[in-house]
């Protein structure tokens, strides 16, 4: 309830910043803002889906009965989380040229975070499908179902509702760090509040509201999560 | 893709390794900061007055609900204009130290609220000082799960120092990004500022897990 | 002689140091119920276990109508079995847990069409019309749609029967299946037993501290202790003269307790 109370609070601010945005001299930096945060709601949209379906992977490789399979599962958790995201990210953009690969700012950007926060959920995937009991594992194996339809329907389904909250937080983590996407030259919300605190010298203003927009996102991305939960969870308490 | 050793090993490696002393300062000054502060807004999120105790934990969850980044940034352009001047490195530590104690903070917490009820009821009982209760029931028991959260802390602040880059502080992201542009050669700057954070995070890894070790064998048992 | 449904030759199973399966035989006739006793710990679910499949064993072969189960046989030899052929054989065994283990997401019917489904190739409808006929049997026709959270224990195992009996097969294996019961919910499950054990021709295996129902239903009891069958008979020769010590001190053991 809390979680709905805070979201519609900052739904509130967020209307009331636009409105604030247009109706005073706010708005000589507003529209440059917004355009940042499109950049930074798109990176962070793309990087999510990366994000997810690398930690699904990469989670469920790292519990395979293949060793090698799980060696390259652990190989990619412990070279995105040992090395720092920067890295990654100018390795992307800068050094990837060599390879003859040269990627676009977003895709960069993408990469990047997708698949740094993705060695992150992979260990969170990890422990959500160990903790599925090992009964569950063993009633399909008694129904004859294959091990790989057996993980999507039986493991993966309850292992969901375990991984769901901390990767709430690991997404909210997420969007925090696209703020450095700026490393790879695109102007997200965050450069761009540099941009035109640079040209107005309205530091509290600008970086209020950029802090307050970030803050909207994070507590709607928890509020979401939440509802999920709470969905995924709906039949798992006795009632009818 | 040419890998030049040569220049890796004449200029790359010496000019990063001349500015790891800066990542390490930056991790442990910001760490100490953190604790110390995080302790400090703990104290204001557990006062039984709730004037106190709501904005505390408001505060606390802005700073975690928003990107360091964007804080240190405000930080760097606010603090000039109010007329503290400080090098990009201290602003930099003030920022990490910042943002840490509110995660600190929510650890402290999260420690303290582990300890049974029975416990305060026992000290109660025993009519012991707050003081007392505090420093000889309470907080030796809420350190299990505290101690081995602050490493990860420690670890992960390590792990953010090459924001501070962005405030054109000299550390190794910052080296690495002066080389690459320098020399117009990024493949080696990047790759070798990588080795260096894993290597780096891995002896951090092993410091804390000794650490932790010396703490539990001292304290806890 | 007919042949036997299941046989363990020389089946042994160690976990480290420790050796749970001795070197166990076991002829098991079609249609024949017999029932493991034994004292806690002893090894006696691991006889199920390993016929599930759910642990491998180290040394020995066990048999499923005359076929190897564990190996297969390549020329004149046996040779490590193949998932293909575990799977082939493993479809003729269902198993009821002592945790029932049904899929917690899944409604009562889902849990029942799951497998049939997928492992057997039915189509929805035709295993929709089983699994209803099935929970209609085990007396739970009205609760299709409830999960498992919102069933009794008593209720939840007899899912788990109905799920083990959707998949049609020859052989049922019940490892302590009312251990983790309420007392007064063991009643409703062992008479679900009890219905298959008379008006079905299944061959089963049943692990049970319930010593009063082996008597009732078993056409042949077994002891067994510190990895090995120590003594089999007809259950009113077993439960009321044993001839082994071990047994012996057990049965008295048990039957003061109750």
């Amino acid at each position: 309830m809390t979680g709905r109370l805070m979201a519609i609070a900052a739904l509130i601010a967020f209307l009331l910043g636009i409105v604030v945005a247009t109706f005073s001299e706010t708005r000589i930096f507003m529209p440059a803002l917004l355009r940042g945060a499109a950049v930074t709601l798109q990176v962070a949209g793309l990087s999510f889906l990366l994000m997810v379906a690398a930690a699904l992977t990469a989670g469920a490789a790292k519990t395979s009965p293949f060793p090698p399979v799980r060696w390259m599962a652990g190989a990619y958790i412990e070279i995105f989380r040992g090395t720092s995201l920067l890295v990654q990210l100018f390795w992307f953009y800068f050094v990837m040229p060599e390879f003859g690969v040269t990627l676009p700012a977003m895709a960069a950007g993408v990469l990047g975070i997708g698949l740094n926060f993705g060695a992150y959920g992979a260990e969170i995937v990890r422990g959500a499908i160990q903790s599925v009991p090992k009964g569950q594992r063993e009633a399909a194996t008694a129904l004859n179902i294959k091990p790989l339809h057996r993980l999507v329907r039986i493991v993966m389904p309850q292992a969901m509702i375990i991984m769901v909250p901390p990767m709430g937080n690991l997404t909210i983590e997420m969007v925090k760090a696209t703020s450095v996407v700026s490393a790879v030259t695109l102007v997200d919300i965050t450069y761009a509040s540099v941009q035109q605190n640079q040209i107005h010298y309205r530091t509290v203003e600008i970086f209020m509201v950029t802090l307050v927009l970030y803050y909207c996102l994070s507590q709607l991305i928890r509020f979401s999560m939440g509802v999920l939960e709470a969905r995924a969870t709906r039949h798992l308490c006795t009632g009818h | 893709m040419n890998w030049d050793w040569q220049f890796t090993f004449e200029v790359v490696v010496p000019r990063l390794l001349a500015v790891v002393p800066v990542t390490i300062q930056a991790t442990v000054l910001s760490f100490l900061l953190a604790l110390v502060l995080g302790l400090a807004l703990m104290l204001l999120r557990i006062s039984p007055l709730r004037v106190i105790s709501i904005p505390a934990g408001e505060i606390i969850e802005f700073i975690r609900g928003t990107p360091l980044l964007v804080q240190l940034f405000f930080l760097f352009f606010l603090l000039p204009e109010i007329g503290i001047v400080l090098p990009p490195l201290t602003t930099g530590i003030v920022g990490l130290g910042i943002y840490n104690a509110a995660l600190c903070a929510e650890v402290y917490r999260a420690g303290i609220l582990n300890v049974p009820a029975g416990q305060w009821e026992a000290a109660k009982a025993l009519n012991l000082s707050a003081c007392r209760t505090y420093r000889d029931i309470i907080i030796p028991q809420s350190l299990p799960p505290i101690v081995p959260a602050l490493g990860n802390y420690f670890i992960g602040i390590f792990k953010e120092t090459p924001l501070l880059s962005f405030l054109a502080v000299a550390e190794l992201m910052h080296a690495s990004k002066l080389i690459g542009s320098e020399y117009y050669r990024f493949t080696e700057a990047v790759t070798v500022a990588g080795v260096f954070f894993l290597v780096m995070s891995l002896a951090a890894a092993a410091l804390v897990r000794f650490a932790e070790g010396r703490i539990r064998g001292r304290i806890l048992h | 002689m007919t042949q036997p449904k299941i046989k363990f030759d020389r089946v042994t199973k160690r976990y480290g140091p420790l050796t749970v399966l001795n070197q166990i035989c076991l002829d098991i006739d079609p249609g024949e119920l017999v029932t493991i006793i034994g004292p806690s710990g002893s090894g006696k679910t691991t006889v199920l276990r390993v016929l599930m499949t759910l642990e491998s064993i180290d040394d020995g072969v066990i048999y499923i109508d005359g076929e190897p189960f564990n190996k297969m046989r390549a020329g004149g030899a046996l040779a490590p079995a193949s998932n293909a052929h575990i799977r082939r054989l493993r479809a003729r065994i269902g198993m009821v847990f002592q945790n029932f283990n049904l899929f917690p997401h899944m409604s009562a019917l889902d849990n029942c069409i799951e497998a049939p489904i997928h492992s057997l190739g039915l189509a929805r409808g035709e295993a929709v019309n089983r699994a209803d006929e099935l929970l209609d049997m085990v007396g739970l026709a009205g609760l299709r749609s409830r999960y498992p959270s919102q069933l009794s224990g008593g209720q939840q195992q007899r899912v788990a029967i109905a799920r083990a009996l959707a998949m049609q097969p020859e052989i049922l294996l019940f490892d302590e299946p009312t251990s983790a019961l309420d007392p007064e919910m063991v009643g409703e499950v062992l008479q679900v037993i009890r219905d298959l054990a008379s008006a079905h021709s299944y061959t089963m295996l049943l692990v049970t501290h319930q010593m009063g129902f082996a008597r009732e239903v078993s056409d042949r009891v077994c002891f067994f202790d510190a990895g090995q069958f120590v003594e089999q008979g007809p259950p009113q020769e077993l439960l009321g003269s044993p001839k082994n010590e071990r047994a012996r001190q057990f049965l008295s053991k048990v039957l003061e307790a109750r």
